[in-house]
């Protein structure tokens, strides 16, 4: 019993952590922008595949894929999501919701066409390559980096935010847009800057996950739907909610798994998400701010 | 006492303290009979062709999923992201009792309608808890939970391939005279569907549409019973897709989760709802045919037609008039033509 109960601690912490780097960008967009991101999950799949792309049809090495695939991720961020549809249908929420979600369809079986998963698409960003023993717990040290990369970021994030001007302009946003519009915030730069800035963690965390995730062209679609639990649970686009929210969510499947059946673990979450919903409305954290 | 009685442009009946109206100028009923009439005859130039049928019955039952739906989202001033909930409740519940139990399809009519009713009634709170976006996602997720449990539990529901081999609702003798039998059926349920909206559209009681949807707050103040109708607007469109679920397992034969519950399906229908208007309930009928049209004559394009799909449905979105779809096309250039609509600002 002890061993499960070591078992599930370490797990909380490693899918609580990478938990909080998927749904990271997710909430950014929704404290800053005050939309969802139901293209969320485009981000994934431009992230495995693009990263492939360069590397195996253009034929390069894979830092320059990384940093080629970045700039193609934070360019369909900005033309595409953002002035593609967010601008257009800031006011039309069905329709901005639905024409976000096609352009994630359309990704994911573009992918799907191109690069089956009988193609057998992989990404090398394995770092260390051994096993990790924690107690009587066997974990393999990608998933402890890919966890820890995930709070550095999260770290780096909110320092951000609480640190620098731009963050204490964006987090004014998050408050009341109007108010700091009449302060002078550049709101349109900001937007850019946000929608930049939400492209981040994904990549990195689809990067990080890779060698243990495994790359198919529909991954995108339980992981927009990992980030909008936390979301959900968290708070509107709140930080410290998508923190807790995150592990709250790593130590539910962790348990169910461990205790019960994995198979059972994202329905053990939903129910959660819903009974904190029906008790606190918003979520953990309701204040619909950034922080 | 009976009193019958011409007005200008309607006939009226008084009984007692009862009255009823019926509008007889002819451009109150023209153009939707035409409309109606049109619909009924299609089949006659399509008869031998049996695919283009069935993407006219495909069309009737989309339209019929996305009339409640844009009633609901009027009603309860939210966007509801997973009507297919209940249309997979509603096809579960009677294909899987049909199965075991041997229940006919009336049988598992009304039980469909009780299990979709009292779903719909326990997830009816979120309409005044959760927020507009909180909403939306609540509703996005239930559905893919519930494709989720139709893989878990495999031996039941049979989530990859689908139940089969259910009673059909008719035999005519014919596979073609059944064809035509469910294209009638389908036709007569999306209609009834577009008259009990445009009724509930129309009424006193649909005053309160727009007047949820306009402002919540306002209404509340001026005596609205705001969550009541809340619950009323959410749980009647439910029952409504349910019953499209238990048509479709009864017609077709054969439901899987995997075909209805996904995300893709959803957003077929919510284009349907743009694409056709979303503020006319009568928008879904052309927005429907279109969308069927489009995704039955992409399919000769092989596996590229399901990045081609999407696309094109963006084209839609993006080339239509903002808000007003087909159907506000449509009412711009026959604007003396009156057909009853949800005309709600936003």
């Amino acid at each position: 019993m002890g061993s499960t109960w070591q078992s599930i601690l370490v797990y909380t912490f490693i899918w609580g952590s990478i938990y909080l780097l998927i749904s990271l960008g997710f909430s950014l967009v929704c404290g800053v922008l005050r939309i969802f991101h139901l293209g969320y999950g485009a981000i994934f799949v431009i992230a495995a595949y693009g990263t492939w792309v360069f590397m195996e049809d253009v034929g390069l090495g894979l830092i320059p894929s990384i940093a080629l695939m970045f700039l193609v991720q934070i360019g369909f961020a900005v033309a595409i999501f953002y002035r593609g549809v967010f601008q257009r249908y800031l006011e039309e929420e069905e329709t901005l919701l639905t024409m976000a979600v096609l352009i994630f369809i359309a990704l994911t079986h573009l992918a799907n066409y191109l690069y089956p998963v009988t193609a057998g698409v992989s990404i090398p960003t394995t770092l260390i390559d051994d096993i990790l023993k924690i107690g009587t717990v066997k974990i393999a040290y990608q998933m402890v980096l890919a966890a820890l990369v995930g709070i550095i970021v999260t770290l780096v994030f909110v320092a951000m935010f609480l640190k620098t001007r731009v963050g204490l302009i964006i987090r004014a946003m998050s408050q009341n847009i109007q108010a700091a519009m009449l302060m002078g915030a550049n709101v349109r730069k900001m937007y850019y800057l946000a929608i930049v800035l939400s492209v981040i963690p994904p990549t990195i965390c689809m990067l990080m996950i890779a060698p243990f995730w495994g790359i198919d062209p529909f991954m995108g679609s339980p992981l927009l739907m990992t980030a909008m639990l936390v979301a959900i649970l968290g708070g509107l686009g709140n930080l410290k909610g998508s923190i807790t929210a995150s592990y709250l969510i790593g130590f539910i499947h962790a348990s169910v798994s461990f205790l019960y059946m994995s198979r059972f673990m994202g329905l053990a979450a939903l129910v959660v998400t819903l009974i904190v919903l029906m008790i606190k409305r918003g979520g953990l954290f309701a204040g619909e701010t950034l922080w | 006492m009976v009193s019958l009685e011409f007005k200008r442009d309607r006939l009226q009946l008084r009984w007692g303290d009862q009255k009823y109206e019926w509008e007889i100028e002819p451009r109150y009923w023209r153009n939707p009979a035409i409309g109606v009439l049109l619909l009924a005859i299609l089949p006659l130039f399509v008869y031998s062709y049996p695919n283009i049928l069935t993407m006219f019955t495909t069309a009737n039952l989309y339209a019929a999923i996305a009339i409640p739906l844009g009633l609901q989202m009027i009603g309860t001033a939210r966007v509801n992201f997973g009507p297919q909930l209940y249309l997979g409740l509603g096809g579960y519940t009677s294909a899987l009792l049909n199965l075991h139990l041997g229940w006919s399809p009336l049988a598992t009519l009304g039980a469909t309608i009780l299990a979709c009713g009292f779903l719909a009634l326990l997830l009816s709170p979120t309409t005044f808890i959760a927020k507009g976006l909180y909403f939306s996602l609540i509703t996005l997720i239930l559905p893919l939970t519930f494709l989720d449990v139709t893989f878990i539990y495999g031996d039941i529901f049979r989530g990859e391939v689908g139940l089969t081999g259910m009673s059909a609702l008719f035999n005519l003798g014919k596979v073609r005279w059944n064809y035509l039998g469910y294209f009638y059926v389908s036709l007569l349920l999306m209609l009834l569907y577009l008259w009990v909206s445009d009724k509930i559209g129309r009424s006193r009681f649909g005053v309160t549409l727009a007047a949820i949807n306009e402002n919540e707050d306002v209404a509340r103040m001026m005596g609205v019973d705001i969550n009541r109708y809340k619950i009323f607007y959410f749980v009647f469109p439910s029952i409504l897709t349910g019953i499209v679920g238990w048509f479709i397992v009864h017609t077709f034969r054969t439901f899987a989760g995997v075909t209805y519950l996904p995300l893709d399906f959803m957003i077929k229908i919510l284009i349907i709802v743009i694409v056709g208007g979303r503020a006319y309930v009568y928008g879904a009928i052309p927005g429907a045919y279109l969308i069927s049209a489009v995704e039955d004559s992409l399919r000769a394009l092989g596996p590229i037609n399901y990045v081609v799909f999407p696309l094109v449905l963006i084209g839609l979105v993006l080339i239509l008039p903002r808000g007003e779809g087909l159907w506000g096309l449509y009412h711009k250039r026959h604007h003396r033509d009156y057909f009853p609509l949800f005309h709600v600002r936003r």
